[in-house]
Parts: C-alpha cells; structure tokens; sequence
C-alpha cells in the first residue's frame, strides 16, 4: 500500500531533526543526498534506522537501500513493496 | 614583541539555544556542539577577511563527551540500536569539527579536557610560534542531569568563546596567558555579566 | 619547532602483539598480525569480533589505568637514570584519550560493581591527575582529546611544555581500551571490516577497533647523553568537510603534512618514511594516498601501516604508532603493512607490505586523522 509522501518527509525531518523546513517545502523528486536536501552519510544510516522503526524494514546491506534513498518518492515506493504486510 | 589581542567575547547558554538560527542541521549537533557553535557564532566575526588555514581552534571540556556518552550509552538498546549520529559526536573534538565546518576553518586544532585556564595560554603559544594568525578559543561545560549523577558534578550548560588575533588593535590584550577565563573576560569586558 | 631539542628518553607499551617494546619490535620485523577473533564481541550486533586486544582480563573495572600505568611504568624505568635526575616539579604529564575508563559508564548503568576510582576515572582530566601523582610528575598537567589525532597532538604538546621551559621532561601517555561502547558505535556506523582490516588493499571494507596503552619519555636533548631520536616539528590542520568523512581530496592532511615540514624548514626530499595512518576504510586509505600525493609529487618515499597488526587504538595510536617508528629508526627497517595483499588504485608507489632490514631511516613523518577534520603530521629525526 502506497504511502503519503507527506507523511515520509515530516518522519524524516523529525528523524533527522531538521529545523526550519517542513514538508511542502521538500520536493517528492529532488535529491536527498549531496545536492537537494544534502544529507550525508550518517543520515544515510538514521534513515535505514527509520526504516526498521516506522516501517518494519530490515536493510541488511547499505547498497540494497541506495537507490531506494534518492528521494523521497523512491523511497515512498520502496517502502510500499518492502513493508511487512 | 606582538601583542596577542582579545577581539572578542561572547557565552552561550541552554537558554539561548532554542532560538538560535544556525542551519537547518543545528539540530543534529549534541549540546556541547550547539553551545560551542552559538558562542563561536555570538563572537559576531567576519572571517572572511581572514586566511582560513591560519585561524586555530583551541577547545576545552569540562566533562570531555561524558554527557553525550551517557545519552548514546542509554539509547543503545532503542529499536534500530546504538545511533550513528550520537556516536559521531561522544567525542570533545565534535564540537571542534562542527566550529571547522560551519565557518570552513582549516588551521590547527587543540581540544582538551578539564578546566579553561588552558586554551588562552595554547592559542597564545601557537599564535607566537606562527602557527596561526588566530585562534577561535572555547570552554565548554555540557554536563545533563543524568551525567552529572554518575560524575557527581552539578548538571551545566555553557560555552564560552574568545577569539585571539596576533599583531592587531583588539579591545585587550592578555599579558599573562594563565588568567582563569571567567576572571579574564570579567577584567577586559567588564560589561558582560560573569555568568 | 623551536631549540631546545625534545627527544624520546624512553618508551613503553602494552599492546595487541604483546606487554613491552621488544615484543613489538619482534612483531614489526616480523610482520606479526596482532588482530584476532574475540569471544567478547562474537555476537550478532557487533559488526566483527575482530579486534587488537591486549592480554588482559576483561573483567577489571579500570582498564584505562591498568594499560596506561604499564605502559608509564616501562617508559619510566627505559628514561631511569636520566628521569631519575629530573626534580618532580619539572616533570609534566600529557594524556592522551578519546574514551578514558569508559568502562565504568558500562558498568554503572549495568548496576555491576565499579569502584570509585574506577568511576573517578571516566573524567579524563581525572585519570590524567592521577597518572601523573602516582608516577612523580608535578609539573603541567594537560589532557589531550583530539579523536583519532589525540596521540601526536599530545606529543606535540610536550614537545611545547619543554620548548617553552614549563618543564624538562614530559610523560606522554595514550590510551584507549576495547569496549563495548565503541564497538557497538562503529558498528553503528558500519565501519568495521568483518573479516578484520587491511589498509590501503583494493578489498579493504573497514577498521578493526584495538585497545593499547603507549608511552614516551619526553626529555630535553641537553638533558640526555645517548644518541637519541628527537620530536622535530607537528603539523594539524581540520578538512572542514564532514564529521566522519575525511575531506575527498586530501588537501586538509597535505595542509598539515606542509605545515610540519615547514615549521622545521626541511623539504619533503628529505622524508625516509611514510608511517600512515591507514584505518582500512574506503575513505581515509583513499584520502591518505591523495594527501601523500600532493605532498610527495611521484617521489613518494616508502609507506606503511600497523592497524592490521594491532588494529585502530584511537587515543593510544598516535604514542603507539609513533613508538613503531621509532623502532624502525632504531633498528634501520622497514616496517611492512600486515593484512595487506593487493595494493588499491591509487595508492602510493612504494607501498611497503614485507618489512625490510637494513634501511637507515633519518627523517620519519607519521600521519594519524580523526572524526571531526581532524589532521595531524609528526616529524622524527635522529640527532
């Protein structure tokens, strides 16, 4: 079942404890790594975090979730197939 | 004989930080990080019309990391584990490393643990040896309730800065390099509460 | 630096190949591999078990005392007669750490039994105070916590609290122990190699954590008769890129690298040996051999690396991997880089896997980075 989008980006500003943004001012398809939202690595690893703690999804290998990771709309749809129903 | 300057002082308190404006990641940093980064800020310098590689840090910590060790060591057992981002920072150095990256300082860094009376006489020292034109100096004291339970010390949250500049027309100038900083910044600005 | 010299009167060590010098020394010719599977840290969240451990038991409260005293000990009675002539109050004590006793956080959270020196301990500044009380040093006190830089940042510090006539002679201590603490925060960060780790190899995947306790006798040259090996010049520098990841291109270790060579006016010609820093991990080997790069041109001299023998000592490794070359000086070898089998791209030309005998090393330069930008560049000489 698809998520909102909406919903992923506020999880993911509090995971991250980003200030000063909220999610309409977060683009479904900009890039969350280096350019876009430039998050780095150690938020790499909070998101695989938040996958497991929101979700129920177990990323065993960090390259299994890169693609995943490169927006959130990727990531949305990753979610939806992967979830434990 | 150049004189080494104080240019400028500043604290930085827990109170102060709920409304600090320092990026969109200032919420990642650990307290002694974010306290560290608001004086440094507080300082109000423009260090663009320095050479980055020769501005210093020179940190000191009352505590070390202890209180963010505590908060890493008590969240270990959360779902998804120990966190990556509280173990980045369960190091006195972290506060150093985030001051470097926020005003992209490149020159030498010194961080010690335990009391200020240290970090005016290293800066001072390295600015003599040339290693450095200036020097960002902070004493930082983050010490949460629950750290302060296990290192029977009163829970704190402050930072201090001061920044030192060789050959130049500061509003004071350290003599002695020993002085206890509280004491110091009471003498050359004596308008600043001693907080 | 400025005169007067600073040289090393003495040296100690406990460590993952052994408890003393000759041991180590006998593994660095030997190209021993001090990493070994821990039962400690065989569970499923660790991300290997992997590890330098010293011998010791593991269920003392106050590990961070008992390797720093051995290690103190043994420089101590190395600088002996000399040290003996020191008055107290002009013997200073630098410590190096990044995590003190952390045991004792372990096991008051854990409500296992701790004693308060054990606690007391866990303040690094604490630890140090003590350190120097028991061992006769009355002079400054500093305690230096620098991440992964902290080892050379002290012994530069000594260096300076002789130079500038605050002491004659300065115990510089590093040390770091196993725990579970950091095991389970570089497995956080999915930093360690599984399988343990090899620096600078095509395959290389990550560290392997170590715990040592190292220590130098740092003295006055006038003060000491023998030929000795002297602290020239520290170089430190921060990437300002990231706090776990080193700057992409190397500038911020070449800046400090510069800045050593620089202060002591001798060219990068006259290096005889690179000891690298080396953790092992994508990134730092990658870094590392842009830095020496930069610095070195194609007339790179020598490199290795001993975090595949006695794995990353954090705190410790600056004292510990610096004593590695002075060995090195002291018996004119090459140390080789264990658990390296297959260069990487990129890596400096003279990589050095298999120590090599008969090598009169005059200049040494020792690189260690940190978390947080952190860049330091030693320079070694004899005199």
């Amino acid at each position: 079942m698809q998520i909102s989008t909406h919903e992923l980006k506020s999880k993911i500003i509090e995971s991250l404890k980003l200030q000063d943004i909220t999610p309409e001012q977060i683009d479904d398809d900009a890039p969350l790594f280096g350019t876009g939202l430039g998050l780095d690595s150690i938020d790499a690893l909070e998101l695989v975090v938040l996958l497991e703690k929101e979700y129920g999804i177990v990323i065993k290998d960090i390259e299994e979730g890169r693609p995943a990771f490169r927006s959130v709309r990727t990531l949305a749809d990753f979610i939806a197939v992967k979830r434990p129903q | 004989m150049s004189e080494i300057s104080v240019i400028a002082t500043s604290t930085a308190t827990a109170a102060d930080l709920p409304t600090a404006r320092l990026g969109q990641r200032f919420g990642r940093l650990d307290l002694q990080s974010q306290l560290a980064l608001l004086a440094v800020a507080s300082l109000n310098i423009n260090f663009d019309e320095l050479a980055r590689d020769r501005i210093g840090i020179c940190l000191a910590a009352s505590a070390g990391s202890l209180s963010t060790d505590v908060n890493f060591w008590n969240g270990r057992n959360g779902v998804g584990g120990p966190s990556p981002t509280l173990f980045a920072y369960t190091l006195p150095s972290a506060a150093v490393g985030e001051v470097a990256i926020h005003f992209r300082l490149t020159g030498p860094n010194l961080c010690f643990v335990g009391d200020n009376k240290i970090i005016l006489s290293e800066a001072a020292d390295m600015l003599r040896r040339g290693e450095a034109d200036a020097c960002v100096c902070i004493f930082c004291e983050a010490v949460t309730p629950e750290c302060g339970q296990i290192i029977s010390v009163p829970p704190t949250a402050t930072a201090r800065a001061f920044f030192l500049k060789n050959d130049s027309e500061g509003t004071g100038t350290l003599a002695e390099f020993d002085r206890d900083i509280k004491a110091l910044s009471a003498i050359i600005f004596p308008t600043q509460s001693a907080g | 630096m400025r005169e007067p010299e600073v040289v090393i009167a003495g040296c100690g060590v406990i460590c993952a190949v052994g408890c003393g010098v000759e041991p180590l020394l006998a593994a660095l010719q030997n190209n021993a591999i001090g990493l070994r599977a821990s039962e400690k840290f065989n569970e499923a969240r660790f991300q290997s078990n992997i590890v330098g451990a010293a011998s010791r038991s593991f269920d003392i409260d106050d590990p961070a005392w008992f390797l720093a005293v051995e290690a103190l000990q043994q420089a101590c009675i190395a600088a002996g007669k000399t040290l003996a002539t020191i008055p107290a109050e002009r013997i200073g004590l630098v410590l190096s750490t990044t995590k003190a006793n952390i045991e004792a956080l372990e096991r008051v959270s854990d409500n296992r039994s701790c004693s308060d020196e054990a606690k007391r301990h866990l303040r690094a500044d604490l630890f140090a105070a003590d350190l120097a009380a028991a061992h006769g040093a009355l002079g400054p006190v500093q305690t230096a916590s620098v991440a992964c830089v902290s080892g050379l940042v002290a012994i530069s510090q000594g260096a300076k609290l002789i130079q500038r006539g605050a002491a004659d002679a300065v115990l510089v201590v590093g040390v770091d122990c196993l725990s579970e603490f950091v095991v389970s925060g570089f497995t956080a960060l999915k930093a360690l190699d599984p399988q343990g780790c090899s620096p600078f190899d095509r395959d290389r995947c990550g560290l392997s954590p170590g715990e040592a306790g190292a220590a130098l006798v740092l003295m006055r040259a006038d003060l000491f008769a023998q030929p000795a090996i002297a602290i020239r010049a520290f170089g430190g520098s921060n990437d300002a890129n990231h706090l776990t990841g080193p700057s992409r291109d190397g500038s911020g270790l070449a800046l400090a690298i510069r800045a050593a060579l620089h202060a002591v006016k001798m060219s990068p010609a006259e290096i005889d040996f690179v000891h690298a820093h080396g953790t092992g991990t994508g990134y730092n080997d990658a870094m590392e051999s842009l830095a020496l790069k930069t610095i070195f041109g194609d007339a790179c001299p020598p490199v290795s690396g001993s975090k595949g023998m006695l794995g990353h000592t954090l705190g410790a490794a600056g004292v510990l991997e610096t004593i590695c070359c002075v060995l090195a000086m002291q018996h004119n070898f090459l140390p080789g880089t264990p658990r390296l089998l297959n260069a990487a791209e990129g890596t400096p030309p003279d990589l050095v896997r298999e120590p090599r005998p008969g090598i009169r090393l005059e200049n040494v330069l020792k690189l260690n980075t940190g978390f947080g930008g952190m860049n330091g560049a030693l320079i070694l000489s004899h005199v």
